[in-house]
């Protein structure tokens, strides 16, 4: 998601013009923020010694007046000193609420300078929860303005949904990590690219013995055989809709249905059987919900194959995540590994 | 740069030592040596040692070897230091300083006879040569075999040499490979050889180290091979699973073909060689020769029935010889070094070395590659170094799906394909995983009855419906349902499916299930009569519970309970919560101090090992 917060973020023109790109407003909110900060604690700190040094001194200032207005009786030169201690004590007292007004509204100031720079400093971070709208606009491609018909395509769905899906979208954003492993359609391309279908039959023939080696490709490619892939392939070469569903259905390499985001292979081979495949698998099927009869999860993050052996066995028990073999699992480990790809993507 | 000898470091870097972490060792290496300024930092293969993967082998300018196990790239500038003086009076007083600072590393060297075992015949290059370059397979004696051939011997003579090396099929049957040629040799052109690298048993793993570490042998093998017959094509079908193997051979035969070592003109002589890989597609009976030519032609890979033999009518019709991956890399080393030096090693009937996979309940997993005829207590004990600390030795399974398990009591048994078979195991490919005290027999047996249901092309009724069957009552005996008759029905059924299928198979499926019954037919009994599993390991048979005098109370078992089944109580004895426990094992494997224990039926199991007992 490297790419697009600059894209989505970075407020309006102006903004951008007087501040600069995303990178430059995020460096003045932070400079805003810290000195709202450092004003706060002053005007905190300063109120706070003038009323901590007007209790202290206020028994001392009442004792002395009590004191001049006993001694006063007659005496002129101690009625002067009373009138002007007294004057004193009201000018210090009248300072003190000035400068303590003046001190509230600059703490009120500087508090609201420092939620308003945090919450822009927020909206340009680029781990922030990003809005449905955002969110359409990444999988899509589209900007987000000028919304398209399959972005609307995807809100209405969700809004039909029910659930309340909708409103959660920017949670949801969180869970999935990507927007894109939302729902069985958005996985599978709209359409199927039969050219790149058109280049495998030019390399491999057309003749009954190409149809592995196609259908391989295809599988690599696709992450599973397409219906209309492969209906392309019995139009164009000798290889029947027999033989391909005769052999797609035989070879464990080959799937028909769309896969998740990642697919982890657990190794079921003898020896991580002895060391505890089983309890793997179970574990990741509970950690991703996975449905009983279903090999991948609602968020289409993850589809978990059982496979018979990895070779390597010394490392049992082992799992693939895509190219990644991970080796001496534990159930812990593996919900962890798993856990470190959903954060990575 | 001078012409000195370089100091070399050795990364194995093939699909386990990757899969431990070899790839950053690599990358820090080389920043180091590039920091020195001389040494060289290179990828090689797996030299088989699994278990102390990342491996990194020093060879100094003197000629001198060192290994180093378990390296990280923290200890890498530590090692580098070790063994380089860098150029540059600056640099070399700044790892000086740092060799200082750092004090004693942790580097942790391999032991002499774990580095300098038994004669290496398959494995002879395997980690000591850079698996992507051919340079590096011809400056180890790469082609020269195949060079011997074309300018000192004829087809037949190498022929001749094979069978007279006592070479046997390595796949598990066990053929002579030599009777294998010469009766392909007899046919008439074009014929077609198969190198077969469809390694499909689970818990063997051999073949791909091969192609992963030295593919230019199996090229070699496979070259040498198709000119002794006569053919001039040639097929390399290695699964798909292994997509490392796969563009390993590629590059190889790339390579092989641009330096003339195949194509047209084999090595500048009237040969013509033409190899191409092809990727198995994920089914484990296209090991079988039948199945493997059906899925190299587009269809189903379903065996079909012998004579005629595909040495007669095979791929496109023509005759065709398929071999193992282990038993090509064979072929060069008889070449160059002469059939008696192969025939002198082993027994009376099984010649040569065997590469085994060696994993499971072991100290000491990995490759090993040992005389035929030395005994399995001899490769468990002395060379996988025995089972872990605290667990007692009480089977090995040879030969995969098709093989069985051997008891503790049999250990004396050599190494020979015809002592293992009347054992009841096979040679099969080379699997060897050792189980101990908590592994059931019966769920070992239901294990491989799965796996072979499971990959049963269909075509055979028994071995489609009998080995379902046969599932369904050892599934009804793991999960304490099992009735009287049981036992004697699953031996009948045996029977009839080895009997009546077509291919290897369905006649090898019910082995396990045989040979487990052979030796362990009390453990059966247990489950059927008393519904109790001695292993503690068939779930539905076996609960789990905290010896409240051995507890501490330090929640090491309620912090990794996924499910929450042990209360959170520091400093009170724990107590699982058996509605909720999935008997995962993992507050046994947590416990220090012995107090989980496994029970079934009221009987303990296991109790686990205190921090002693692992500690041995």
């Amino acid at each position: 998601m490297s790419a697009t917060p600059t894209a989505i973020g970075s407020g309006p023109a102006w903004l951008r013009r007087v501040v600069g790109e995303a990178h430059d407003q995020m460096r003045v909110a932070r400079g805003l923020a810290v000195a709202a900060t450092v004003v706060v604690f002053v005007a905190a700190s300063v109120l706070i010694a003038t009323h901590i040094a007007y209790v202290w001194n206020a028994g001392a200032d009442e004792a002395r007046i009590v004191e001049l207005e006993g001694r006063t009786k007659g005496d002129p030169e101690v009625a002067a000193r009373l009138h002007e201690e007294r004057k004193r004590q009201t000018d210090a007292s009248v300072a003190r609420e000035t400068r303590g007004r003046v001190l509230a509204w600059v703490l009120l100031v500087a508090s609201g300078v420092f939620v308003a720079a945090e919450r822009w400093w927020e909206s340009l971070r680029p781990d922030r929860v990003p809005s449905l709208e955002e969110l359409v606009a990444a999988r899509f491609g589209i900007v987000t303005a000028e919304m398209s018909s399959p972005g609307r395509h995807l809100g209405r769905d969700k809004g039909a949904l029910g659930n309340g899906r909708a409103e959660d979208a920017g949670t949801e954003g969180v869970a999935t990590a990507k927007p894109r492993g939302e729902g069985e359609g958005y996985i599978a391309p709209e359409t199927v690219d039969l050219e790149f279908v058109d280049g495998l039959i030019d390399r491999f023939g057309r003749d009954r013995e190409a149809a592995i080696p196609i259908l391989q490709a295809i599988q690599a490619h696709f992450r599973y055989l397409p219906d209309e892939a492969l209906k392309h392939v019995c139009e164009k070469t000798e290889i029947t809709p027999a033989q391909i569903a005769g052999t797609s259905s035989f070879y464990s390499q080959f799937r028909r249905s769309p896969v998740g985001r990642h697919v982890v292979r657990v190794c079921h081979g003898t020896a991580c059987h002895v060391a505890g495949a089983e309890q793997i698998t179970e574990e990741l099927r509970r950690h991703l919900e996975i449905p009983p009869d279903e090999d991948t999860d609602a968020q289409r993050r993850f589809t978990l194959d059982k496979v018979a052996c990895l070779g390597c066995c010394s490392l049992a028990p082992v799992m693939m995540i895509e190219e990644d073999t991970a080796g001496r699992l534990t159930p812990a480990t593996a919900r962890q590994a798993l856990d470190a790809v959903a954060k990575d993507s | 740069m001078s012409t000195a000898p370089q100091v070399e470091f050795r990364v194995g870097l093939a699909s386990c030592g990757v899969a431990n972490g070899a790839r950053p060792v690599h990358e820090a290496l080389e920043a180091a040596v590039r920091e020195a300024g001389r040494g060289v930092a290179r990828a090689v293969g797996c030299g088989g040692m699994c278990h102390r993967e990342p491996l990194v082998e020093v060879i100094d300018d003197h000629g001198q070897r060192a290994v180093y196990t378990h390296v990280t790239p923290e200890l890498v500038p530590g090692l580098v230091r070790r063994h380089l003086r860098p150029r540059g009076l600056l640099t070399r007083a700044r790892w000086l300083a740092a060799g200082l600072a750092a004090g004693g590393n942790g580097l942790q060297h391999a032991t002499s006879e774990e580095t300098t075992a038994v004669p290496r015949i398959v494995l002879e290059n395997c980690g000591r040569i850079d698996p992507s370059s051919l340079d590096d397979a011809l400056a180890h004696g790469g082609y020269e075999g195949l060079r011997t051939c074309l300018e000192h011997l004829s087809p037949e003579g190498v022929v001749e040499m094979i069978s007279a090396s006592g070479l046997r099929g390595r796949g598990g049957a066990g053929f002579p490979t030599g009777r294998k040629w010469s009766l392909a040799r007899a046919q008439p052109a074009p014929k077609y050889v198969i190198c077969n690298g469809d390694e499909g048993d689970p818990g063997a793993f051999m073949d791909r180290l091969v192609l992963e570490s030295d593919p230019h042998r199996v090229v070699e093998g496979l070259a040498i091979a198709a000119w002794a017959m006569g053919a001039e094509e040639g097929i390399f079908y290695i699964r798909a699973e292994y997509p490392q193997a796969v563009r390993r051979v590629r590059e190889a035969i790339r390579q092989a073909e641009a330096r003339g070592v195949l194509g047209e003109r084999v090595l500048d002589r009237d040969v013509r060689l033409r190899f191409e890989v092809r990727e198995g597609a994920g089914a484990f009976v296209c090991g079988e020769e039948t199945a493997l030519i059906a899925s190299l032609e587009g269809s189903r890979g379903m065996p079909r029935l012998r004579p005629p033999y595909p040495v007669e009518k095979g791929y496109r019709g023509r005759p065709t010889a398929i071999n193992n991956v282990e038993t090509l890399a064979c072929v060069p080393w008889i070449v160059r070094q002469g059939p008696e030096a192969f025939a002198a090693l082993g027994t009376e009937s099984s010649k040569g070395t065997k590469v085994f996979a060696l994993a499971g309940k072991i100290r000491h997993g990995g490759l090993i590659e040992v005389p035929m005829g030395v005994t399995i207590r001899t490769i468990v004990e002395d060379l996988g170094g025995g089972v872990p600390k605290g667990r007692t030795f009480k089977a090995v399974q040879l030969g995969g799906p098709s093989g069985g398990c051997l008891p503790a009591s049999l250990r004396d048994t050599p190494v020979d394909y015809e002592a293992l078979r009347e054992s009841g195991a096979i040679m099969g490919s080379g699997g060897l995983v050792v189980l101990d005290d908590r592994d059931c027999m019966v769920d070992m047996a239901r294990f491989f009855l799965r796996f072979t249901c499971h990959e049963s092309c269909g075509k055979c009724t028994f071995c489609r419906i009998g080995t379902q069957r046969m599932l369904e009552i050892l599934d009804r005996l793991c999960s304490g349902e099992g009735r009287e008759e049981d036992l004697a029905n699953l031996e009948e059924l045996a029977d009839r499916v080895s009997r009546t299928s077509l291919c290897g198979l369905g006649q090898t499926a019910p082995n396990p299930v045989l040979t487990s019954l052979r030796y362990f037919r009390e453990e059966f009994e247990t489950h059927v009569r008393e519904k109790r599993c001695p292993a503690g390991r068939c779930t539905a048979l076996t609960d789990y519970r905290i010896n409240e005098a051995a507890c501490i109370g330090c929640t090491m078992c309620a912090q990794v309970c996924p499910v929450g089944a042990i209360a959170y109580r520091p400093h009170e004895p724990h107590a699982i919560d058996l509605a909720l426990c999935t008997r995962c094992n993992m507050c046994f494997e947590a416990c220090e101090d012995g107090a989980v224990e496994v029970t079934s039926r009221g009987g303990i199991c296991a109790t686990s090992p205190s921090a002693q007992e692992r500690a041995g």
